[in-house]
């Protein structure tokens, strides 16, 4: 809050050591609310451990992280789902054993105060049923709705656990390179869902593919070597010679 | 004569030489243990028995052979070496790319087959092993009398313990083991034939074990069961110093050793439990063991199993009336008594299902909610004199608080670091129960009163004691089947499909974990209290950890995660007691085989197996692939 502006997420000097390797080393970070915010770098550039930190995932070694200007460094994973604040996975995350549907109002239990039912049915709860009816016919996994989580193709796995995510309605939007692995038609599916989905919510997404950050993003943070290198829009960040340099030199190892 | 804090001190440097003594055993075990855990991803179970061949072995060939200790010294490890290849090559290899829960299930399924062989062949007592000429005698150190025998098991155990970790650590071959361990792919590129190395490490790690058989045959009584306790120990060793590291082994294995050793000079009523207290502390404070890297203890490498869709919930009751109704009719046809006991073991199995198919969660001591419960049932029942709902409620009750903190403390490691956690924590109750005075030691609680259920009914009427058990049993099943199918169950499938993505949904996953793991103590402390009743008697057999493997039996012969198979699989095995009873130990050989089969032909077990058949002629799509815990680990990034 040192210029007043208050961010979804702020990071002050924060660092990740792995046994004497800094993958995230004194980054200070902004999102601002309810942008669309990409991180890119080349690999091993700390953008996944900066994510991973962001979320949770992993315990910083140093630094601080804030949230909505209030200090959550030392919060647990399902904490800061509960700030809601809600991130998705590299490795496609889906409940393998549940349906589709049964994935989807997985999500929806807690906010309707299921989580801790021992002995109901959450067929009895009708708001659940037709949330989770919504929810499917929106990302078009209706005739999938009975279908194995597990026995789905690999596009709509990624659908699949946007579709969970968003149904936590979070305020804040993690997501963990969501195109890798995809087709070509899927990525046009996904970036128009990802759009969608960031009407008025923050969105921060690490990212490969540049097509999909150049389209998407109004943000972006290029991290080098565990640390920021730049951030701006796409045009500023991809007319700078240092950006270039450091891409053409990973292209060149 | 000097004392040290009150203890003479020669009796505390005979404890300290024991302690060491048995930790030259923990560390040569727990040792073989870890390399082939690194390399293979297998819990050795079959460590123990193993070890006890090459004891039995160095016998046999005394007795039968006339092969003395020196020559057996050599050849017990390698024939025991030479068997286990075989076994890695026909069985084992047929597992590397599922959950490592099988491979322990597969293991132990041989240990039982093993041990229950020698104990028909050569009786349960001890056979005594006399020390080989050139031992014998001992030294004058001044301070204490050294024994030379013990002398020689100290440094040669030294001496192997240090080799190994040199070989590993430092050698060549060591580093293409250690390359092998972190990507067998890439190594197998490199020209080395990664199964071949496999085999060889599994075959010098039993080997290991046996070779440790032989130093102890002179030390101890040779006898089928001799490794049975001590590989429980050596598990507890193994969570102590966490299975990353070589060295931790070893010294976490004198460690331990000379901790019991000063134990049993200060505090002999400890000396027993204070392995598992010191695991239990190792757990509060460094969950991942005192060598172990951090990330290990971490969980959540992705992985994709188990849960049956559950059939619509008018299929359910039906089913379930279908039931009581077969239940309730069974003692015009069978003998009541078989009746009631399958139906206390049905009950003990479902609750075992619902952490270990429902949460994936498998504990491997789980005797210790039925034994608790029923002793301290059968003392409310019989000394405080109260009423049999009363007392049920003290068993259950206690079984519940057991599970808490035992829960509290395993479910911070997950897979077979939480299986060898619950069998430790066993053990100890097991220990306890053997000690305190309430729970009658070796004879038991006998003669329990069966009572007055709410001072009107009278349970010692056979009909009033079969209704009896009849309601427990359908209210406890029913009360799993309303879990399994509440929004708590899906969460609890969830959580034991992808524990970080539930957390990531805002779940906080220990504390489901713990609620199911609690619950289902609770319920196995409802069947154990129960059985007290039934039976009139409260013994050591059902705190044992061989219970512990006749509910995983259970569960595992029937379909875990099935809502039916614990229940089918209970009735199976009580049958397979009654009937072949005349058998003796052979019982033991044959349960032993059933989890070889189950593990390796039909990892559904009977029900899954039918559900996937049902599944399979309706042409449905095998409803993720039904019930059954097909996991296949995610490879590791």
């Amino acid at each position: 809050m040192t210029d007043g502006a208050v961010y979804a997420l702020e990071t002050r000097d924060l660092s990740r050591e792995f046994g004497g390797f800094f993958a995230v080393n004194g980054v200070n970070f902004r999102l601002a609310r309810n942008s669309m915010h990409a991180v890119i770098g080349p690999n091993g550039a700390g953008k996944t451990t900066l994510f991973n930190l962001l979320t949770k995932f992993l315990p910083p070694s140093a630094g601080m992280i804030l949230h909505d200007g209030q200090d959550v460094t030392r919060l647990s994973m399902p904490a800061m789902a509960k700030r809601s604040v809600v991130r998705s996975f590299q490795i496609s995350a889906v409940f393998a054993g549940l349906t589709v549907r049964e994935n989807i109002e997985l999500a929806l239990l807690r906010e309707h105060g299921l989580a801790w039912n021992l002995l109901g049915r959450i067929a009895h709860h009708r708001r659940v049923l037709e949330r989770a009816d919504a929810l499917l016919e929106r990302f078009g996994l209706t005739d999938y709705a009975g279908t194995m989580a597990g026995s789905l193709s690999y596009g709509r796995k990624r659908v699949l656990e946007l579709a969970t995510t968003l149904a936590l309605e979070p305020s804040v939007l993690l997501l963990d390179e969501p195109m890798a692995g995809l087709g070509h038609e899927d990525i046009g599916r996904v970036t128009q869902l990802i759009r969608e989905a960031g009407k008025g919510r923050t969105v921060l997404l690490v990212e490969h593919n540049m097509n999909v950050v150049a389209e998407l993003a109004d943000t972006i943070t290029v991290m080098v070597r565990g640390e920021v290198l730049a951030q701006g829009s796409y045009a500023e960040v991809s007319s700078r010679a240092d950006v270039m340099a450091a891409y053409t030199g990973q292209a060149h190892e | 004569m000097t004392t040290i804090l009150g203890v003479p001190s020669a009796v505390l440097y005979g404890q300290l030489l024991l302690g060491l003594i048995n930790g030259a055993f923990y560390a040569m075990l727990s040792l073989g243990l870890a390399v082939i855990f690194g390399m293979m991803n297998i819990v050795n179970f079959a460590h123990g028995a193993q070890y006890m061949i090459g004891a039995m072995g160095a016998w046999l060939l005394l007795n039968y052979l006339g092969v003395g200790y020196w020559w057996a010294l050599i050849l017990a490890p390698l024939i025991v070496g030479a068997i286990s290849i075989v076994i890695e090559v026909l069985l084992l290899r047929r597992l590397y790319k599922l959950d490592h829960l099988y491979g322990m299930l597969l293991t132990f399924g041989l240990a039982l087959m093993v041990q229950g062989a020698f104990s028909n062949w050569f009786g349960s007592s001890g056979q005594p092993y006399t020390i080989p000429q050139a031992l014998m005698g001992g030294r004058n150190l001044g301070f204490m009398f050294l024994p030379n025998y013990r002398a020689w098991v100290i440094v040669t155990s030294v001496v192997i313990c240090l080799g190994t970790w040199y070989v590993i650590e430092r050698t060549k071959l060591g580093a293409y083991l250690r390359a092998a361990t972190e990507n067998p792919m890439l190594v197998q590129a490199f020209g080395i034939r990664v199964p071949r190395m496999i085999t060889l490490t599994y075959g010098a790690g039993v080997a290991l074990a046996a070779l440790a058989g032989v130093l102890a045959a002179p030390v101890y009584q040779v006898s089928p069961l001799m490794g049975a306790d001590l590989l429980i120990v050596v598990f507890a060793v193994v969570v102590i110093g966490g299975m990353g590291s070589i060295m931790g082994a070893i010294v976490t294995g004198f460690l331990v050793g000379i901790v019991e050793g000063l134990t049993k000079a200060f505090y002999p009523e400890a000396s027993t439990t204070v392995v598992f207290v010191v695991m239990a502390v190792v757990l509060l404070i460094r969950p991942a063991g005192l060598f172990g890297s951090k990330l290990e203890a971490a969980q959540g490498q992705p992985q994709s199993g188990l849960s049956a869709t559950a059939p619509s919930m008018r299929t359910q009751t039906l089913i379930f009336l279908a039931l009581a109704c077969c239940l309730a009719a069974a003692p015009l046809v069978v003998y009541p008594g078989f009746m009631m006991k399958a139906m206390i073991f049905a009950l003990f199995a479902c609750a075992f299902n619902l952490v270990a198919g429902y949460g994936r969660l498998v504990s491997f001591g789980h005797s210790m909610f039925l034994g608790s419960a029923g002793y301290v049932c059968g003392h409310a029942a019989k000394i405080w004199g109260l009423s049999p709902e009363l007392a049920i409620l003290a068993g259950t009750a206690t079984a519940a608080m057991l599970g808490l903190v035992t829960g509290w403390l395993a479910i911070r490691r997950s897979g077979i670091y939480f299986a060898m956690v619950t069998l430790a924590f066993a053990q100890m109750v097991y220990f306890v129960a053997l000690q305190a005075r309430f729970t009658g030691g070796e004879d038991g609680l006998q003669a329990v009163p069966r009572g007055m259920l709410f001072g009107l009914i009278d349970l010692s009427q056979p009909a009033n004691l079969y209704g009896f058990v009849l309601v427990i049993f359908l209210g406890g099943f029913f009360l799993i089947m309303r879990l399994v199918g509440s929004p708590f169950g899906r969460v609890l499938k969830a959580i034991s499909d992808h524990d970080v993505r539930a957390q990531s949904l805002g779940f906080e996953t220990n504390r489901y974990k713990l609620v199911a793991f609690v619950l289902s103590a609770a319920l196995a402390g409802l069947a154990g209290s129960t059985k007290a009743i039934v039976s009139q008697l409260a013994s050591l057999t059902d705190v044992h950890w061989s219970m512990s493997g006749e509910v995983l039996l259970m569960t595992f012969l029937g379909g875990v995660g099935t809502l039916y198979g614990p229940l089918v699989g209970a009735f199976i095995v009580v049958a397979m007691q009654n009937y072949l009873a005349a058998f003796g130990q052979w019982v033991t050989v044959i349960h032993g085989l059933i989890f070889v089969l189950c593990v390796l032909a039909f990892r559904r077990g009977i029900v899954g197996e039918l559900i996937e058949l049902w599944h399979r002629l309706r042409r449905t799509p095998p409803a993720a692939s039904a019930a059954l815990r097909e996991v296949v680990v995610a490879p590791q990034e």
